[in-house]
């Protein structure tokens, strides 16, 4: 009898997980690079509360468990804002952020120049190039960046182009091997090496937008809710029963 | 249960889209206005089970852990320091910048401050000042009654004095520079100043070193386009609805789970 409760409570843990995933993927709609999460189930096969005991004809029991949560790296819709430091890549290749914390890889493109001419992210770390930080010149206008990640600028007055850099794109062979570190990066999982890609295009003037689909998270989350209150009313259904059995067991005969 | 806090990291954070949304719509039409983007990134994970970590002696790894998002935060509404559009307006001391610089002015308190509205105006001494009365630097007194007034594209401000035929130059307006211009402090009336983050401003002509030319009888308009806007105010006004949805779906689990309680 209590074994129904247990599953049951047992499936509405890995819900409000879920939820918890589904909430943070629409607080992110409109995060720059964001990559959505999914959630993944697995069946716990358990013995029941007799089989302990080593009845083995009482069977056993599947609990619901949450294996853990998956990154779908598909791309997202590509935005054009105009902004000559902003860039969508085209491809499955990160961009290399220099943090406090170590080197960790974003699809965020939207860069800045801090006041020592370094191309940096919104947090101010440094974004990298393939021979380290890339600086810029107080007299450098007309940043043009390449589809191969090529920076080239016009310095003062001349008229043709000089090379600042290029941005150092890598590539990972598994999504497996990334961990999302918070700041729309993510960091290597178990030493994980990036590997260098030019199969990758960067599109300057562009902004890559979060892949979660509104539809998609609106659904799961209609469905989890009504899976929610089915389990809360077979639960109750259940609590119900057990009163009922005890009130008949304990019905006394005039 | 954490959702409910996570969609209100949401739901806050395209407030504040909306409000700079609003702020880019309310200047439209604000000389040398530019527009600002909202920058939104992912809060801190907490990693329920870490992912990688090994769950065997023979050296096996979980291939997915469960990573739970705390939300969304916001960076910074940088602004989009891009050229806005020139309008011909005819005035003598409307003034346009073509390029990166900013028109320095001194402020009533001795500072400076920098701003790409050049309508200027010409107040009781002759000064060339600001619609607030600021003066424009380095500070050029116009004489009374000359006539003919030009400033041409290298920023020399000329008229012809009384009675003379030819006309005198009488200065050259600077144009200031920031390494990184998206940094600078916006402190109203169209006016930005230094900070850390801007980098040193750095003085020069017009038409050298990026800095831009000069057009004279023309201003520009703020580089804001309507139809991006309104199509992120949807998106805005989209995901604040999605993220009052999730509080709804987590408020309904749980009065499930306290209904589990009867008499």
């Amino acid at each position: 009898m209590q074994n129904a409760l247990l599953v049951g409570l047992s499936r509405q843990v890995a819900l409000g997980r879920e939820l918890d995933v589904v909430a943070n993927n629409i607080a992110n709609i409109n995060t720059t690079g964001y990559k959505a999460d999914g959630s993944l189930f697995e069946e716990y096969l358990s013995n029941t509360a007799r089989g302990e005991r080593g009845d083995r004809n009482s069977g056993r029991i599947s609990f619901v468990r949450d294996r853990g949560t998956w990154h779908n790296m598909s791309a997202g819709p590509i935005e054009q804002t105009g902004n000559p430091l902003n860039v969508a890549i085209d491809g499955s290749a990160f961009l290399v952020v220099q943090t406090t914390r170590g080197e960790r890889y974003t699809r965020n493109g939207a860069m800045q120049i801090n006041n020592q001419g370094q191309l940096v992210t919104s947090e101010g770390d440094q974004v990298l190039g393939d021979a380290g930080p890339i600086s810029f010149q107080p007299t450098d206008n007309s940043v043009t960046i390449g589809q191969d990640g090529t920076i080239t600028v016009r310095e003062g007055n001349s008229k043709v182009d000089s090379l600042r850099g290029s941005l150092r794109l890598v590539n990972f062979t598994d999504a497996a091997q990334l961990r999302k570190d918070g700041g729309s990066t993510f960091a290597p999982v178990n030493g994980a090496a990036p590997q260098p890609t030019k199969t990758s295009r960067v599109i300057q003037g562009s902004l890559e937008k979060s892949n979660v689909s509104g539809v998609i998270e609106m659904t799961r989350m209609i469905e989890l809710t009504r899976a929610y209150t089915q389990i809360a009313s077979l639960l109750a259904q259940q609590t119900d029963q057990g009163q009922q059995a005890l009130d008949k067991l304990a019905e006394v005969p005039n | 249960m954490r959702a409910l806090h996570t969609a209100a990291t949401g739901m806050k954070a395209q407030e504040l889209n909306v409000q700079v949304i609003s702020n880019n719509i309310a200047n439209m039409r604000t000389t040398g206005y530019k527009r600002q983007r909202v920058q939104f990134q992912d809060l801190l994970y907490e990693h329920v089970s870490r992912i990688g970590t090994q769950t065997s002696a023979q050296g096996n790894r979980l291939p997915v852990g469960i990573d739970l998002g705390g939300g969304v935060k916001t960076v910074g509404t940088p602004r989009l320091m891009t050229q806005g559009t020139l309008n011909q307006t005819g005035g003598t001391l409307d003034l346009a910048i073509r390029g990166d610089g900013l028109f320095k002015i001194q402020l009533p308190d001795g500072t400076y401050a920098y701003t790409r509205d050049g309508s200027f105006q010409m107040d009781a001494q002759g000064r060339i000042v600001t619609s607030q009365g600021n003066v424009v630097q380095p500070a050029i007194t116009i004489p009374q009654n000359s006539s003919g007034l030009t400033v041409n594209a290298q920023g020399q401000v000329a008229v012809t004095p009384q009675g003379a035929t030819q006309s005198t130059v009488l200065g050259q307006l600077t144009l200031t520079r920031f390494i990184n211009q998206a940094g600078l402090l916006s402190v109203g009336d169209n006016m930005f100043t230094e900070t850390a983050a801007s980098g040193a401003p750095q003085d020069g002509l017009p038409n050298t070193d990026g800095a831009g030319d000069l057009q004279q009888g023309q201003l520009e308009q703020a580089n804001v386009e309507a139809v991006s806007e309104i199509s992120d105010l949807i998106a805005a006004q989209r995901a604040y609805e999605m993220n009052s949805k999730v509080i709804t779906a987590a408020d309904q689990m749980l009065s499930a789970t306290s209904n589990l309680m009867r008499g």
